[in-house]
């Protein structure tokens, strides 16, 4: 318990150089032991949501708390992420030796393959970066906005490839020029 | 006036280290001598003619939390290469007898089997009693704690968190029964060798301190270090609690932070793989 006493001062007016990210020293505030506990992320924006000193909850003697199991952000997330990204490998390779007349269909598997690897990529910047831990609300948003974004290019590619020259075909016009 | 002092320091303590040397050669067949112990920074080598010192420059991050509002600072330390064991620890101690006793570290075994001295140097996480010091005369080497940890004092990190994360894994063997016979629970040998390269791990934390996603998300994701020690229990033939292990990692964060950046392996001091070790136990989850 005592060490805890002594090192909440500690953690809160805390510089640390050794990073080299002049940003994060800038940023922890460096009124001494009155300071509020503020855990600084990299970029030096601080989070919404206030964090226990050093991340630490409960006694030093407490095992860190077990999050609740879930497949689908756990195992079944991941193999689908690498499934999806094995999978892009041969559709890149499919337009080159497929039929003229399946462009639009090969063309549409490599656009959505293409826009879920992207989605599960961002997906992880945003848990990475913009935890829900510190973030909450803004965390939420992001996620909801990926997914807005991914929709609206998904519906942008669509139109494309039914109105216009398709992606493949695109590249195909770009090479020659 | 400081300079002065620390040169006369060397100095006296140069003669006294020949004269040692002197000793111990002469008498190091004498059957007794198995008893007498010579200081950590003696050194075996032959010796090299005592008045041409081999300073080496060290910068060593200093911090003292009796004064909280003072930054973080790197002070400069020289070290005669002459008078000082091989291992950066030799000289990080010899510092501390002979120079400044403030100086704070943690350290026991000094030979790479108690994971005390885990620090970065020269920008690698390593324990500082296997790491040779960089006898390029000309290089400054730099001495800093455990990146992205919380500084105690100097080089001692909090590792409050590391702990209670392994905690949370139960590191150790659970079962349903034990042999009636009541004796020990017998593995094969097939199956034993499944945990070379786990168990040595002697939870020093470079390979978590090293690794971005655990800087980025430590409250949360468990670490390298942490995801070895679960895939010892997970490849342990005699552990029956496989399938609650794993349920505790279904989630995005204790283990699927991992992003493979594999700066764990590259800087493992006693040369395990946690990279492979999570990508073992992300092929067991998968499918």
């Amino acid at each position: 318990m005592s060490i805890r006493v002594i090192a909440s001062p500690v953690r809160a007016s805390l510089a640390r150089p050794c990073l080299g990210l002049r940003a994060i020293r800038a940023s922890i505030p460096t009124h001494g032991a009155l300071a509020a506990p503020v855990a600084v992320r990299h970029l030096g924006i601080p989070p919404l949501i206030a964090q226990p000193p050093g991340g630490i909850v409960g006694t030093v003697n407490d095992a860190v708390k077990i999050p609740p199991p879930d497949k689908l952000h756990g195992s079944y997330h991941w193999t689908f992420e690498r499934l999806i990204a094995i999978g892009i490998i041969p559709l890149t390779v499919a337009p080159f030796i497929s039929d003229a007349a399946l462009a639009p269909a090969v063309d549409s598997v490599l656009v959505t393959t293409t826009l879920v690897h992207c989605y599960f990529g961002l997906q992880s910047n945003i848990i990475d970066y913009i935890p829900k831990r510190e973030f909450g609300k803004v965390h939420d948003a992001c996620m909801w906005l990926l997914l807005g974004g991914t929709i609206v290019t998904g519906y942008g590619f669509y139109k494309y490839e039914t109105n216009d020259i398709g992606l493949s075909g695109t590249i195909a016009k770009v090479w020659k020029a | 006036m400081n300079s002065c002092r620390t040169s006369l320091a060397t100095m006296s303590s140069a003669i006294a280290g020949s004269v040692r040397r002197s000793m111990t050669s002469s008498t190091l067949r004498a059957p007794m001598v198995a008893s007498v112990r010579s200081m950590a920074t003696a050194t075996s080598e032959p010796a090299r003619p005592a008045n041409t010192p081999r300073m080496k420059k060290l910068k060593i991050y200093r911090w003292n939390p009796d004064e909280p509002s003072s930054k973080p600072y790197m002070q400069d330390f020289e070290v005669d290469l002459n008078e000082c064991g091989p291992m950066m620890l030799d000289a990080i101690l010899k510092i501390k007898n002979e120079q400044d006793a403030t100086l704070t570290l943690r350290r026991s075994c000094r030979e790479g089997i108690c994971g005390s001295c885990a620090m970065n140097i020269n920008g690698t996480n390593t324990l500082a009693c296997l790491c040779r010091i960089d006898p390029d005369l000309t290089q400054t080497t730099k001495v800093y704690p455990l990146p992205h940890m919380f500084v105690v004092k100097d080089l001692v990190p909090d590792l409050t968190q590391f702990y209670k994360q392994y905690k949370s894994i139960k590191p150790y063997l659970q079962r349903a029964d034990y042999p009636a016979d009541g004796k020990e629970t017998l593995q094969s040998i097939e199956d034993r060798k499944k945990l070379d390269g786990l168990y040595e791990c002697i939870l020093c934390a470079c390979c978590s301190t090293s690794c971005p996603s655990y800087w980025w998300n430590q409250s949360e994701y468990l670490g390298p270090a942490i995801l070895l020690q679960t895939y010892r229990w997970l490849a342990d033939s005699r552990d029956h609690a496989t399938e609650e292990r794993k349920l505790a990692l279904q989630n995005s964060m204790s283990l699927y932070r991992c992003h493979t950046i594999m700066n764990c392996s590259r800087t493992c001091p006693k040369g395990l793989n946690p990279g492979l070790a999570i990508a073992e136990i992300k092929k067991s989850m998968s499918l």
